[in-house]
C-alpha cells in the first residue's frame, strides 16, 4: 500500500472576453434566443388552433384556455424532473389512483374543487406507496406493480362512482368528468385555484432547484454527500403528485400522464441543459393545454383530455423529428454526409494506392473495378472527388486518376491510416504526496 | 365460429336438458359470472408470460389502445362496408390486432430511435392512440354505438341479453309456395288503377300475390304461426361463444409453444442462438394480447381488462417457483375472482361482508346523507374482488408472503445477534477481561440497546449456550462448540 493519493485536475480553459460575457448574460446566448423563437411558435398554436376551428374568443374561452395553459406550464415543467428520473409512467399510476379520492371526497364535503384535490392528491399518493410497498417487499417489479395498483384504485374509483351516481343528488353530475377530462366544468374560481396552487409549486420547485437537479441526476452522489435525499425526494414527489392533481379535472384520470410526460421528451430532444429543458418543457405544455382547452370548447360532447394530449404528443413528435443534432431527421442527413463522405476518402485511398502500387502517379484505375471492389457508393464518392478537384476522368474513358492535390490529400490519409496515429490530448495529472 | 358454437351446444345437451340449459343462459348472474371467469381465465394464461417478461405496462398500454382499433374497424365497416357494426364481426379482430401491434411497434420505433429513455417511451405512443380512439368515439357515438361509459367499464351484465340461437328440435325450415295451404294469397288487378276500370271489366289483367310466401327458419315459422309445434332452441350469449374460442386459442398457444416461450421468456440470448425465433413469438404474443383484450371489451371495457391480465398472474407468481404451476394457479385466482366479483356488485364480499351493512355503519359515523344502497358495476366489482385476493396472498403466503418475509428477517436478525454476543464473549474469555462480559454494561460493549441485550441472552440461556453466574455471562461447552461449528461454516478462509 502506498501513502500517495492521486487524484485528475482538469485545467479550466482560460476563459476569453467574448466567452465570458455569454457567460454572464446567459439568456443572450444561441441557446436561449432558440428557446426564445420555439416558445414565440409553439405558443401560437393557441390562437392559430382557436382559428383553424372558427371558435369565437369568448370569456368562457379565455377562462378554458387559460386554466388549461397554467395546468400545461406547471405539468410540464414538473414533468421534466420525472422523466429525467425515468419515472413517467409512475404518474399514470398516480393519477388512476386519484379516481377513489375524488370520489370519496364527494362524498364527505361535497363539490367543492379544493376538497376533490384533496381527497385525489391523498388517494394518488396512496397508490404510489403501495407501488412502493409491493415492489419493496415482494419480488414483483415496479410495471406490474403499477398495472395492480391503477386498475384496482381505478376499479375502487368506478364502483364508487356507481354508487354515487345512484343516489338522488343532481350535483354528482360532472363527477364523471374526471375521467376524461372536461373543460367546460372549469370555472373563473377553478383557474384561480389551479394558477395558486400550481404557482406555489413552481416556487417550491425554484427554492430547491439545485438539490432537485442532483437527486435527478446522481443520487448515489447526493446522498454519500450527507443531503437529505429521502426528504427531497419526497418533496420532489409530491409536487409531481400536486401537479398531476391540478391537471385531473382537465385532463382526466386516464390520459393525465400524457401531459406529464410529451412536453417533458419534448423539452428534451432541443436542449441539454435542465434549466432550458423544464422552461421548453413549460411552453410546451402550456401551448398543447391551451390549445386543447380551446379546440374542446367548439363541442361540449368532445372531452378535453383527449385533445390536449394529442397536441402535447404531436409536438414530441415533431420534436423527435426535427431538433437539430438529435432529432432523426438530422442524424438521418449527419448518417448520409458521413457515409459519403467516407466514400469520396474510400475512394481516395485506392486510387492512391493503385497508382502508387504501380509507381505512376498518373496511372489511372477504372470506374468499373472501384464498384466492383467498393459497392456502389463509389460512384458518388468518385463524382464527390471530381468536384473537389481531387480526381479527374480521364476524357472519353472510365479511367479514374488523382490530380496532384488529390496525391498530397491522400498521401495525408494514407500515412494516418498506416501509422494509426491519434490525436491525443493532454492530461495534466498531479499527484498529491500525502 | 358457427360450428364451434353449435359443437358446443350439442355437447351442452348430452348432460342437461334444453329447458335447464335456457334458465341457465337467460340468467344474468350465470352467464356474466362464466363470462367473467372466461375473460379471467383466458387473459390470466397470457398474463403470467407477459408479467415474466416485464411488460406488464405494454398490456395495459394494448388494452388501451385496441379501443382505437375497435372504433376503426366500427367506422371503416359503417362508411366503407356499410354493414352494422357488431362487436362479434372478424374486422374487430383484425382491427384490434393491428391496434395492438402498432402500439408495440411505435413503442419499439420510439426506444430503438434512443432519444427517450426507459418508460417514456410508452408514456407517449399509448395515450396518443387512445386519445384518438376517445375523441372518435365521442365524435361518432351515435354511427357505432359505444360510449364512454361502455368503454370504461363493459356490459357484462347484459351479457346474456345478445345471443344467438341454436335449434335443437323441430329444427326443418319451412317454404312456403302459393301452393300451400297456408299461403295467404290474393288476386290482384295490375291495371286496374292506370287505366281506371273495373276489375269486373273483361280488359283487366289479373296476378296471384302471397303475403306470406318464402322460406322461414324455425324459429321465424313459429312466430308467424306457421307450424304446430315450438322449435326447441338454446340462447347461446355471443359472449359465452366469443369468450370460449379465445380461451382456447390462448389454451392451445400456450400449450404447444410452452418450451418456447419459456425459453424466450427467461433467455432469449439462448433462444436467438438455438435458432427459435422469439421476435415472431413477441409479436404472436402482443396479437394474442390485443385480441383477448378486444373479447373482453365488450365484458370489462377498455381500461380493467389489464386488471385480468396482471394481477392473477403476481399473485400466482407470489406462490410458486415453477412455471407451470404458475400458469395453474393464475387462471384459477382469477376465475375465483370473477365468481366472487359478481356478488360483490350485488352487495356481499366473499359473502361475509355486506356492503350494505358497511354503507350503514359509514353513515352513521361520516355520514352518506342516507343513502345506503351499494350498487357497483360488475367488472369493477371483479376486479375488486381478483386485488383483495391478491392482498391476501400477498400477506400470507409460504416463503414470499409478508408475514413469512417478516418472521424470517427476525429470526435472521436474531441469529446475527446471537452469533454476535456469543462471539463477543469467546473473544473476551481471559481472566483480566472480565468487565467485557459483565452482563449490566454489555450493552455499551456491543453499542446495543440494553433491551436487546436482555432479550439476546434470554434466548441464549434458554438453550443453553451461555450462563450468568454472578452478573458475568459465561460461554457453556455447547456455546463454545456451537460458536466454533458457526466459524467454520460461514468463515472459513479459503
Amino acid at each position: 500500500m502506498s501513502d500517495q493519493v492521486s487524484g485528475v485536475r482538469y485545467q479550466p480553459e482560460p476563459r476569453t472576453k467574448a466567452s465570458s460575457i455569454i457567460t454572464r448574460y446567459s439568456f443572450l446566448s444561441r441557446e436561449w434566443l432558440r428557446i426564445a423563437a420555439l416558445a414565440v411558435v409553439f405558443l401560437l398554436l393557441i390562437p392559430l388552433s382557436a382559428l383553424a376551428f372558427g371558435v369565437e374568443w369568448t370569456h368562457t374561452l379565455r377562462t378554458v384556455a387559460l386554466g388549461g395553459g397554467i395546468l400545461g406550464l406547471v405539468t410540464g415543467a414538473l414533468g421534466s424532473f420525472a422523466v429525467l428520473r425515468q419515472e413517467g409512467l409512475l404518474g399514470d399510476a398516480l393519477s388512476h389512483a386519484a379516481l377513489p379520492g375524488i370520489a370519496i371526497a364527494f362524498l364527505i364535503s361535497g363539490r367543492e374543487l379544493t376538497a376533490l384535490l384533496i381527497g385525489a392528491g391523498i388517494a394518488g399518493w396512496l397508490g404510489v406507496l403501495l407501488v412502493r410497498a409491493i415492489v419493496s417487499t415482494t419480488r414483483i417489479k415496479q410495471d406490474a406493480a403499477m398495472a395492480i395498483v391503477l386498475s384496482s384504485f381505478f376499479a375502487f374509483g368506478l364502483a364508487l362512482l356507481a354508487y354515487i351516481q345512484g343516489r338522488d343528488d343532481a350535483s354528482q353530475a360532472g363527477l364523471k368528468s374526471f375521467i376524461f377530462g372536461q373543460a367546460a366544468a372549469i370555472v373563473e374560481r377553478d383557474v384561480w385555484t389551479i394558477g395558486l396552487v400550481g404557482g406555489a409549486a413552481l416556487l417550491l420547485m425554484l427554492v430547491f432547484w439545485k438539490e432537485f437537479k442532483l437527486i435527478t441526476f446522481d443520487m448515489a452522489f447526493a446522498r454519500a454527500n450527507g443531503i437529505p435525499t429521502r426528504t427531497l425526494d419526497l418533496i420532489l414527489s409530491t409536487l409531481i403528485v400536486v401537479a398531476i392533481v391540478l391537471g385531473l379535472q382537465l385532463a382526466g384520470v386516464i390520459l393525465m400522464v400524457g401531459l406529464l410526460i410529451a412536453p417533458a421528451v419534448a423539452a428534451r430532444q432541443w436542449t441539454r441543459k435542465l434549466e432550458q429543458m423544464v422552461v421548453l418543457a413549460a411552453i410546451f405544455g402550456a401551448a398543447s393545454g391551451a390549445s386543447g382547452a380551446v379546440v374542446s370548447a367548439i363541442d361540449a360532447g368532445m372531452p378535453t383530455g383527449p385533445l390536449i394530449i394529442v397536441a402535447a404528443v404531436l409536438i414530441a413528435f415533431l420534436s423527435l423529428a426535427f431538433a437539430p443534432e438529435r432529432g432523426i431527421v438530422w442524424s438521418q442527413l449527419k448518417q448520409r454526409a458521413d457515409r459519403r463522405a467516407f466514400a469520396a476518402q474510400t475512394m481516395m485511398r485506392d486510387l492512391y494506392r493503385h497508382c502508387c502500387s504501380h509507381d505512376n502517379m498518373s496511372q489511372p484505375t477504372d470506374e468499373a473495378m472501384l464498384v466492383k471492389l467498393r459497392g456502389a457508393a463509389a460512384r458518388a464518392g468518385l463524382r464527390d472527388l471530381a468536384r473537389e478537384g481531387l480526381a479527374v476522368m480521364e476524357a472519353g474513358t472510365t479511367q479514374w486518376r488523382l490530380t496532384p492535390d488529390g496525391v498530397l490529400a491522400a498521401a495525408q490519409i494514407a500515412d494516418n491510416g498506416t501509422r494509426q496515429t491519434r490525436e491525443i490530448r493532454p492530461v495534466v495529472i498531479t499527484t498529491v504526496e500525502a | 365460429m358457427q360450428l364451434i358454437e353449435s359443437l358446443l351446444v350439442q355437447l351442452l345437451t348430452r348432460f342437461v336438458s334444453p329447458d335447464t340449459l335456457n334458465a341457465a343462459l337467460t340468467d344474468p348472474r350465470t352467464v356474466a359470472v362464466i363470462v367473467g371467469v372466461l375473460v379471467a381465465t383466458s387473459s390470466a394464461l397470457l398474463g403470467g408470460f407477459m408479467l415474466l417478461r416485464k411488460m406488464a405496462l405494454t398490456t395495459d398500454a394494448i388494452s388501451h389502445t385496441i379501443l382505437l382499433g375497435i372504433v376503426s374497424s366500427f367506422l371503416f365497416m359503417a362508411f366503407v362496408l356499410g354493414i352494422a357494426p357488431d362487436l362479434a364481426s372478424p374486422w374487430l379482430i383484425i382491427g384490434a390486432a393491428l391496434a395492438g401491434v402498432a402500439t408495440v411497434v411505435l413503442t419499439e420505433a420510439i426506444q430503438r430511435s434512443g432519444l427517450v429513455k426507459g418508460d417514456a417511451a410508452l408514456g407517449l405512443a399509448f395515450p396518443l392512440l387512445f386519445a384518438i380512439g376517445v375523441l372518435l368515439v365521442a365524435r361518432f357515438t351515435s354511427q357505432i354505438h359505444l360510449d364512454a361509459d361502455s368503454v370504461l367499464v363493459g356490459e357484462i351484465g347484459l351479457a346474456w341479453t345478445n345471443t344467438n340461437s341454436y335449434c335443437l328440435e323441430n329444427c326443418d325450415s319451412i317454404t312456403i309456395t302459393p301452393e300451400d295451404p297456408r299461403a295467404e294469397t290474393a288476386r290482384v288487378c295490375t291495371n286496374c288503377q292506370t287505366e281506371s276500370i273495373s276489375p269486373r271489366s273483361p280488359n283487366a289483367v289479373f296476378e296471384m300475390t302471397c303475403a306470406n310466401c318464402g322460406t322461414y327458419t324455425a324459429a321465424e315459422a313459429w312466430r308467424a304461426r306457421l307450424i304446430a309445434e315450438p322449435p326447441q332452441l338454446v340462447y347461446l350469449p355471443k359472449a359465452i361463444s366469443t369468450m370460449g374460442v379465445i380461451t382456447l386459442i390462448n389454451l392451445l398457444f400456450v400449450l404447444l409453444f410452452y418450451k418456447e416461450l419459456k425459453l424466450a421468456t427467461f433467455d432469449r440470448a439462448l433462444a436467438l442462438s438455438l435458432g427459435f425465433r422469439p421476435g415472431w413469438l413477441h409479436y404472436t404474443l402482443m396479437i394474442l394480447v390485443s385480441v383477448t383484450a378486444v373479447g373482453a371489451f365488450d365484458a370489462v371495457g377498455s381500461i380493467l381488462v389489464v386488471a385480468f391480465f396482471v394481477i392473477p398472474a403476481a399473485a400466482a407468481y407470489l406462490l410458486t417457483d415453477r412455471l407451470w404451476v404458475m400458469l395453474l394457479i393464475a387462471p384459477a385466482i382469477g376465475a375465483v375472482g370473477a365468481y366472487t366479483g359478481y356478488d360483490l356488485a350485488r352487495g356481499s364480499l366473499f359473502g361475509i361482508v355486506q356492503m350494505n351493512d358497511v354503507l350503514a355503519f359509514l353513515d352513521r359515523t361520516i355520514g352518506l346523507g342516507g343513502y345506503i344502497q351499494w350498487d357497483s358495476s360488475i367488472s369493477a366489482a371483479m376486479v375488486l374482488t381478483t386485488f383483495t385476493l391478491f392482498v391476501i396472498v400477498w400477506v400470507v403466503a409460504p416463503q414470499r408472503g409478508l408475514i413469512s418475509t417478516l418472521l424470517r428477517r427476525r429470526w435472521q436478525r436474531e441469529q446475527f445477534a446471537a452469533q454476535v454476543l456469543l462471539g463477543h464473549l469467546h473473544n473476551h474469555m481471559g481472566a483480566n477481561e472480565r468487565h467485557e462480559r459483565e452482563v449490566s454494561t454489555l450493552h455499551e460493549h456491543l453499542r446495543w440497546t440494553p433491551r436487546r441485550v436482555f432479550w439476546t441472552l434470554t434466548r441464549l440461556r434458554a438453550s443453553d449456550l451461555v450462563d450468568v453466574e454472578d452478573g458475568l455471562a459465561r460461554l457453556t461447552e455447547r456455546g463454545r462448540a456451537s460458536l466454533i461449528e458457526f466459524r467454520e461454516q460461514n468463515l472459513a478462509t479459503p
